[in-house]
């Protein structure tokens, strides 16, 4: 238990790295799947026909079957999830039901409506709001870091003082708001009361902070606790008495040695609090109508779009898996005594 | 919103056997005891008590008009407040503390019942996986694993989106999103239990297998876990109320959390409070619940730590 294990001389092979990639990939791929099936299966089984939505309320019964029996949907579901995944794995994944590529509105009086333009591709529409939930999500990231890393660490120097108490009690009213109400409050106090930022819509950086705030409250309580109890574990170790010994100042101890184990079950809850992260944005983006890929799922719900959601849905277990394998990997970097 | 709690999949094996039982015990005393506890238990109390009886008691009906008293403002605001609304009014005179302590009725027995379902899904599971190993053990956990990589709100919001949604629908749906996290904790708990001596006895004197799962192993082993569930109910409200909010929820006329704050929003610029109280009221609701549960939260992290 001397040397610290701060891991700087704990460098892997590449060839371990590589076979350690080569495993959670192929695993990934299976999960992948598996989502993809879930969600094919399950949209299909469900009630609600999507080409009563596209060829409009008023086509005939007759229209519909057959524009449905050309679209394939009539097919048995094991032949539809096969055509589908023929062309998922060459990078194809569909074009959307109802949303144009220009643009222009959709759903006219009949299907066959010359003044339809080319619908959508799937892709397209998830590339292009992809960066803009990102920049979302790495805004409220680094808020919620911020925030927890001052408030946990300070909680975990002292366990059962008042900043651990304050901690708690912060952590337990954070985890109780629920954030479509809190974004509504927000956007009434400091927007339009306040007129500090701009809450509705998209044009600039700007409007990307309220709707951050509104994630960061919601991820911190458990950056919060998970901090604080890593933090008063790490400083009961003797390493750190140690590192009294030998005459390291307490700043430097906390900054360099316990905050660097600390960060390992950090790094663990960031990988697992993503899909509490994804549906807080779903929420955020709907209430402050940004243009993110939140706002294009719950879109593509309610339109029924089956190739959208599907395509949603591939992609977001597809980035869960990568974070996962790229978390595991910090993780062994920073403590190289954790098996891959 | 299926959020892991780290301290609670790292759950340390329970030494003593025999001592087991009294752990539940142990955790409920030693939480008792603290300040965050009381507090979260009182405020549940009067909370509980309100939906209970509020309703009925004061007679008012949480979907009946009332024109002339439209858009009161709360106690104490503006000019036009009075006692007999004391959350104000919504844009046709409905009274808001009835609708938010009906709202809280359903959603309280929605969040109780689907992790009901929760528990059930994951104790039974895990308990079979932990219990007979093997080829069963490794199916389960790659459900689990598949399972937890699954963006469950997409889910949730496909499936309710695309059916009608029916309060056994919502339960189910909530029911299903979190049991993976119980399924891990009670495989590994009854995986270190499965080789003791008592449980050999029963396999020995010919209990069946069902029989030493369901009489012996969950009845010891389930109590602690069903004290940190508590923090469960308070994440399945929430997901309760935003499925509300985005019309997926419990439908109008019936009111709750999420399709009064969704209405609400509406008038936010000229009534606020149709918005805002019933969410004061849900975030009073989940505080006291989260209090509550953040205590035997850490009780139980104090207690297996050996403390």
């Amino acid at each position: 238990m001397l040397g610290a294990p701060n891991g700087r001389d704990g460098v892997r092979s590449p060839m371990f790295v590589l076979s350690f990639l080569i495993r959670r990939l192929a695993q990934g791929a299976v999960i992948i799947f598996l989502v993809s099936l879930l969600i094919f299966t399950l949209l299909r089984v469900v009630p609600g026909d999507p080409v009563r939505l596209m060829a409009g309320g008023m086509a005939p019964e007759a229209l519909i079957e057959e524009i449905a029996t050309k679209m394939g949907l009539r097919d048995p579901i094991v032949v539809q999830f096969g055509r589908y995944m023929g062309k998922v794995v060459q990078g194809d994944l569909g074009q959307s039901f109802v949303r144009p590529a220009n643009g222009a509105a959709t759903g006219g009086a009949s299907f066959n409506d010359a003044t339809r333009g080319e619908r959508a591709e799937v892709l397209d529409l998830i590339l292009e709001t992809l960066p803009m939930t990102l920049q979302l999500a790495a805004t409220a990231l680094a808020i919620a870091l911020v925030f927890s890393t001052a408030l946990g660490v300070a909680a975990g120097l002292n366990p059962g003082g008042w900043i651990d108490k304050l901690a708690f009690y912060v952590s337990s009213v954070f985890i109780s708001l629920p954030n479509f109400w809190l974004g509504i409050v927000l956007a009434l106090l400091l927007s339009v009361k306040l007129g500090w930022l701009p809450a509705i819509g998209y044009a600039g950086y700007s409007y990307t902070i309220l709707p951050a705030i509104v994630l960061a409250v919601e991820l911190s309580p458990v950056l919060i606790r998970t901090l604080s109890s890593a933090v008063a574990a790490q400083m009961g170790q003797s390493y750190v008495a140690i590192g009294h010994v030998r005459g390291l100042t307490l700043p430097r101890i906390v900054l360099n040695h316990a905050l660097r184990n600390a960060s390992v079950p950090l790094l663990n809850v960031l990988g697992v609090q993503f899909s509490s992260l994804l549906g807080g944005v779903i929420i955020v983006e709907y209430i402050f109508d940004y243009p993110g890929l939140g706002l294009l799922t719950i879109n593509a719900v309610l339109q029924r779009d089956f190739p959208l959601i599907q395509g949603i849905a591939i992609v977001t277990s597809a980035i869960f898996v990568l974070i996962n394998i790229l978390v595991d990997l910090a993780a062994t970097s920073i403590d190289p005594r954790l098996e891959y | 919103m299926s959020a892991i709690d780290p301290a609670f999949t790292a759950l340390p094996i329970p030494s003593p056997a025999a001592s087991s039982r009294s752990i539940a015990r142990r955790i409920l005393g030693r939480a008792a005891r603290s300040t965050e506890f009381r507090i979260g238990l009182a405020l549940f109390a009067i909370l509980l008590l309100a939906a209970a009886v509020y309703p009925e008691l004061s007679g008012i009906d949480p979907t009946k008009m009332d024109v002339r008293a439209r858009l009161l403002p709360p106690l104490f605001m503006g000019d036009k407040w009075s006692w007999a609304h004391p959350l104000g009014t919504d844009q046709i005179g409905r009274d808001m503390l009835v609708r938010s302590v009906v709202g809280l009725r359903y959603s309280f027995l929605i969040g109780v019942a689907s992790v009901a379902v929760t528990l059930l899904i994951g104790c039974v599971l895990g308990a079979v996986a932990g219990y007979f190993g093997g080829r069963v053990d490794t199916l389960a956990m790659r459900v689990t694993d598949a399972q937890l990589s699954i963006p469950m709100i997409i889910l949730a919001i496909a499936v309710l989106g695309v059916s009608r949604p029916t309060i056994p629908a919502i339960i189910l749906v909530l029911g299903l999103s979190n049991w993976p996290v119980y399924a891990r904790v009670m495989r590994s708990v009854v995986m270190a239990e499965r080789g003791r001596e008592y449980v050999r006895a029963a396999q020995v004197s010919g209990a069946t297998h069902a029989r030493i799962i369901l009489t012996l192993l969950i009845p010891l082993l389930a109590p602690p876990i069903l004290l940190t569930s508590i923090l469960d109910v308070a994440r399945m409200m929430i997901f309760e109320s935003t499925l509300g909010f985005l019309g997926l929820g419990v439908q109008p006329p019936t009111p709750t959390f999420g399709n009064i704050i969704a209405d609400g929003r509406k008038y936010l610029l000229n009534a606020w409070w149709i918005a805002t109280m019933p969410g004061v009221f849900l975030c009073l609701t989940l505080t006291s619940i989260n209090l509550i549960g953040a205590a035997f939260e850490r009780a139980r992290n104090t207690i297996y730590g050996g403390v």
